[in-house]
């Protein structure tokens, strides 16, 4: 029976994300990788168009990861979280690499931690 | 413990669920992930088979089980531990550190992954893995495309 | 000079002060390392007084260039351990050590590896994700200074003062 706070693996929301890269440059083990872009946004009413952040690519490699949770202590926008997922398993190294979309999946239905 | 040994320690296991699945696992426990196996084994996730078992259906496949970080220093024994073993043969590496180096990918003296030694035929990912994980990868191991992999390295070899 | 169990001695005093701790009862040999400090490296023992459960450290400094010692391991045999320790780690030779084979490392190492000037070289070969600028970090225009480039234990100038071929990157992943 695994718990539902397990560290099993940790997964993306993306629209939570804003390409900020700390948990790029934080992660011990060099096992994330992010590319993002700028694109220009008009709001309704706003003078100025803003400058928004676009995720393109997001992929931790798992065969690296040594699970130590600071890119989700660190993230300030809970877009990353721990996961009670643990089959992830792959026949070749390669396969260990997981993108947007698997990471996607495994998002925990409870949601990121909170503090209180 | 002299390395002409290590075919001894191969211990038969049934897997909790899988009754499909029967494996002869070699551990070579190289660091902390080797207690996870451990813990597999205690929580009956793995049961040993006792020798009276051995008759039976269906063929045991031999695994290299690689739980723990490997040092260019001890890579050489766990290439011969691989080549102790009978065919038919699969080899695991379990954990961050025998896939990749994990926590220590920038150490001058551990091994960058056991792959570039000998063939994988499943990666668990985890530092360490949870027991279950361990379960779900030797799962894996009896897909049909695993098993038709380990035929095709055994022919080249 | 003695506080807090802490002792500072001049390196020709080194091993007659210890062996005087000995003979104050100081009989158990705990370990011996070493402290990079940039141009110093500092080398610390510490024994204890099983009677009284007090332990001493006893310090002391060495150039990080010319960084020799009197071996303890005439005075504690459990000293022999640790220097053969120290001496791979830190490069510290230990005039007396009778056993100086490597203990734990290859001999094809080269520079110490726990010296602050010896490089991870993974690290330097290998790209840091964390290299790419982010796209609204605010650094990118009023100050491109490329916060981080090098990782850390990539000691500056790594690279420029030594060119890797090919050969070398293909070793690491």
């Amino acid at each position: 029976m695994i718990p539902a706070e397990a560290h099993g693996t940790i997964a993306l929301r993306a629209s939570a994300c804003t390409s900020c890269m700390i948990c790029v440059r934080e992660c011990p083990t060099w096992c994330i990788e992010l590319d993002s872009h700028t694109e220009q946004v008009s709001d309704p009413g706003a003078r100025r168009p803003k400058t928004v952040n676009v995720l393109d690519a997001f992929r931790i490699d798992f065969g690296l990861c040594m699970y130590c949770g600071i890119c989700v202590d660190l993230c300030p926008f809970d877009a990353l979280a721990w996961s009670p997922e643990h089959d992830h398993a792959a026949t070749t190294a390669a396969g260990l690499v997981q993108g947007i979309t698997e990471l996607q999946t495994a998002w925990p239905p409870t949601g990121p931690p909170t503090d209180n | 413990m002299t390395l002409h040994s290590l075919p001894a320690l191969e211990r038969r296991y049934r897997v909790t669920g899988h009754p499909e699945l029967r494996v002869a696992i070699l551990d070579v426990g190289l660091a902390c992930c080797a207690l996870e196996v451990g813990a597999a084994i205690t929580a009956g996730m793995l049961v040993p088979e006792v020798s009276s078992d051995t008759g039976g259906d269906g063929c045991v496949v031999s695994v290299l089980l690689i739980s723990g970080t490997v040092t260019d220093a001890l890579a050489p024994g766990v290439i011969r531990a691989w080549g102790a073993l009978e065919d038919p043969k699969l080899a695991v590496s379990f954990g961050a550190c025998a896939n990749t180096g994990g926590p220590y990918w920038d150490a001058p003296t551990v091994t960058k992954g056991i792959d570039q030694l000998i063939p994988i035929s499943v990666y668990i990912p985890g530092c360490p893995p949870r027991p279950e994980a361990l379960v779900a990868g030797l799962v894996r191991l009896a897909r049909p495309a695993v098993l038709t992999h380990s035929d095709q390295s055994g022919e080249s070899r | 000079m003695t506080s807090q169990g802490r002792i500072d001695v001049a390196p020709a005093d080194w091993e007659q002060v210890v062996s005087g701790l000995q003979r104050e009862g100081f009989v158990l040999f705990d370990f011996i390392t070493a402290v990079d400090r940039g141009a110093r490296l500092e080398v610390v023992a510490r024994v204890i007084n099983p009677a009284t459960r007090v332990p001493v450290m006893v310090w002391t400094t060495l150039p990080a260039d010319a960084a020799e010692l009197s071996s303890l391991s005439g005075i504690y045999l459990g000293a022999t351990w640790c220097e053969r320790e120290a001496a791979e780690m830190f490069g510290v030779r230990f005039i007396g050590l009778g056993d100086s084979r490597p203990l734990l490392l290859r001999a094809s190492l080269g520079e110490p590896p726990m010296r602050k000037s010896s490089a991870l070289v993974a690290r330097a070969i290998r790209d840091w994700p964390g290299a790419a600028q982010s796209t609204d970090d605010g650094r990118q225009g009023a100050n491109p200074s490329r916060r981080r480039q090098l990782p850390p234990g990539v000691p500056e100038g790594f690279l420029r003062d030594n060119p890797l071929d090919s050969d070398v990157s293909g070793d690491v992943r």
